[in-house]
């Protein structure tokens, strides 16, 4: 039985539903994010999980009991603030204390245990400190040791790299998730940021509009995403119309700018679909094997990489070439490009093109 | 600094100047050896604050004022403070009438207030009492005191309160180990206002004293309805010196600008 139940849970404001009809579940001891568009309804899904908003529908379980009637102060949960939420008129030390002092833990294992889980987080060493003498990286890691003194059941993370510049967003990512494996919390982490998402997490739910989209790993919902949301928000994508002619269990036949291809199989009825292909599984070819022939129009230099953008009849599609140490085709040049059939993903189409 | 241009430099300084030259000149007053109102003083003597010691009346007054300026200003802070938590962070209709019920002291005439007091208190039993005159400046100085609490309370991060709940904090936890200190330096500066403002009232207090609960100003303001001799020139000066004094304290420990224009971004 899975640790974290969330079946059928909906939040409407007024008219619109923040969160609809949300089912999802979260293993024991693992770390998995909630990664969608601002505005979709991840801060709300956590706030409902915390307790601090009512589920208009559905229900929330933690190891089998349901919390819907346990208010949020008995819960037991840890969490870490998009702001961090600190508590600036105390020190470091009495942050972290704090949950301890409100369980009556007494005094000298009250001591010992934010000294463990300041040293968890590397700031053993500034546990007198105030927040305002903190820059952002540390404020975070204040946070982060108040919340997992605690000792709880599961950690709910909002954005919490979201307010860390580039660098230290990186370096945090990689520290988040060596203290999230050695306290062995349970973690679900809410992210706007796919790389972020793809880099710590060990499963992904991808939201949009308030709805789940994808639950899968990071590999896979990168590798086979099941609906055009989730191929263009994860990555870059080049995604088009294409005619599915016949689908068997092995294989699927296409027709792509009338050209007749052979892709993989899929759980579609015939019809009008939507193609997704991954710019840098993209290749250029000689005339004879090409899928579709473009002009390029633009042609960015990456060091490691070309990056083409070129016209074709299916639209503008981008094209990610290793740089091999050789001449790359010129802005201006005609090129034919293809793609290995096992590279495109089958997706029904979606009401608004991307 | 200096983007004003030259003219409303001029106008600052003459403003300061204004705002400044009485003190002065009560200051020099006081300071006259005559047994008359002069300035500049045609020499310095503190006689008329040997007067003030030999006038058991006016140091009588000033215990009372202090004491009541002390009293009002904690009973307001005491009303204060939960009402700006309701006004700041309620979510209920009439909030908007709440703050302009506790703010209407402001805005009623000092003259018509004095005389409802006085037939209010009257109805009580409570005219002149020590609890009457405590129980009207508590009225009047409440609006000093809720402006700066709600300034500090629009300012507070809700989701801080969370974390502490989220930390297992009951809501008396929340407020007394998280929001109150919080907010306690706008609660102070409110405190110290309320007390300024109880301790120089006259204008309603002048309706409601009897002789044994004569304040400070109401005791000065009879004196010099009788005499005119610079021994008013000296309380004066101690009183302002008093407020100096004060107003110095309370921005060491809190920063007088952050209390009075609000939190300073840094
Ligand atoms: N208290 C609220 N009242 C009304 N609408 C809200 C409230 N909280 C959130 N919303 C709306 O619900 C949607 C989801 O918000 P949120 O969960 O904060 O999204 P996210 O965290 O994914 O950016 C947004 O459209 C937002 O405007
Ligand atoms: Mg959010």
């Amino acid at each position: 039985m899975a640790f974290l139940e969330a079946h059928g849970l909906t939040k409407t404001y007024g008219e619109t539903n923040a969160v609809d009809n949300l089912t999802f579940t979260v293993e024991k001891g693992s770390f998995v994010s909630l990664l969608g568009p601002s505005g979709c309804g991840k801060t709300t899904t956590l706030q409902m999980i915390a307790g601090f908003e009512d589920p208009t529908m559905g229900k929330i379980k933690l190891a089998g009991r349901d919390l819907s009637a346990i208010p949020a102060r008995d819960r037991g949960l840890g969490i870490v603030f998009q702001s961090y939420a600190l508590f600036m008129h105390m020190t470091v030390a009495e942050n972290v204390a704090f949950g301890l002092e409100m369980r009556n833990v007494d005094k000298a294992e009250r001591k010992r245990r934010v000294a463990d889980a300041l040293e968890l987080v590397h700031l053993g060493h500034l546990a007198n400190r105030y927040p305002r003498a903190m820059s952002g990286g540390q404020r975070q890691r204040v946070a982060l040791a108040r919340a997992l003194v605690i000792e709880p059941e599961l950690l709910l993370l909002d954005e919490p790299l979201s307010n860390l510049d580039a660098k230290l967003r990186e370096e945090m990512q990689l520290e988040l998730r060596r203290i999230q494996r050695e306290a062995g919390v349970t973690t679900l982490m809410v992210t706007h940021d796919q790389s972020e998402a793809l880099a710590m997490s060990d499963r992904v739910l991808v939201m949009e509009k308030g709805r789940l989209q994808q639950e899968d790993s990071p590999f896979e919902v990168y590798e086979r995403p099941r609906t055009s949301f989730v191929s263009t928000f994860l990555g870059k994508s080049n995604n088009f119309e294409a005619e599915l002619k016949s689908v068997t269990p092995t294989a699927s036949q296409l027709l792509i700018a009338g050209r007749g291809l052979t892709g993989p199989s899929v759980n579609l009825k015939p019809g009008t679909v939507e193609v997704a292909v991954r710019p840098e599984r993209i290749e250029i070819v000689d005339a004879a094997d090409a899928v579709i022939t473009g002009t390029v129009r633009e042609r960015i230099f990456l060091g490691a990489q070309w990056m083409m953008n070129v016209a074709t009849p299916l639209g503008d599609m981008l094209v990610i070439r290793r740089n091999a140490g050789r001449r790359e085709a010129e802005i201006g040049d005609t090129v034919h490009l293809s793609w290995a059939p096992e590279h495109m993903r089958i997706l029904p189409l979606n009401e608004v093109a991307a | 600094m200096n983007q004003n241009g030259r003219f409303s430099q001029v106008f600052n300084i003459l403003f300061c100047a204004f705002m400044l030259a009485p003190i002065v000149v009560v200051m020099g007053v006081s300071l006259t050896p005559e047994g008359f109102l002069e300035f500049p003083p045609s020499g310095i003597s503190l006689r008329w604050y040997q007067a003030i010691l030999d006038n058991s009346d006016f140091i009588e007054a000033a215990w009372i004022s202090l004491k009541l300026g002390i009293v009002a200003a904690t009973v307001a802070s005491v009303l204060a403070v939960p009402a700006a938590l309701a006004i700041g962070q309620g979510k209920f209709k009439g909030r908007e009438a709440l703050q302009a019920l506790f703010l209407s002291p402001l805005m009623v005439p000092t003259v018509v207030l004095g005389i409802a007091f006085l037939r209010f208190l009257s109805l009580f039993g409570l005219n002149g009492t020590f609890t009457g005159l405590v129980l009207c400046h508590a009225i009047i100085i409440t609006p000093f005191i809720l402006r700066l609490v709600l300034a500090a309370v629009v300012g507070l991060d809700r989701t801080v309160d969370r974390a502490a709940e989220s930390l297992g904090a009951s809501n008396w936890t929340i407020f007394r180990r998280i929001t109150l200190p919080s907010i306690l330096p706008g609660v102070i500066g409110g405190w110290v206002l309320a007390f300024i403002t109880s301790f120089d009232e006259l204008t309603v207090t002048v309706f409601i004293v009897n002789p044994a609960t004569t304040t400070l100003p109401v005791r000065m303001f009879s004196h010099i309805t009788q005499t005119t001799d610079p021994l008013v020139a000296s309380v004066s000066a101690l009183t302002v010196i008093f407020t100096i004094i004060l107003m110095v304290a309370v921005d060491r420990m809190y920063g007088l600008d952050r209390l009075l224009i609000g939190e300073g971004k840094k």
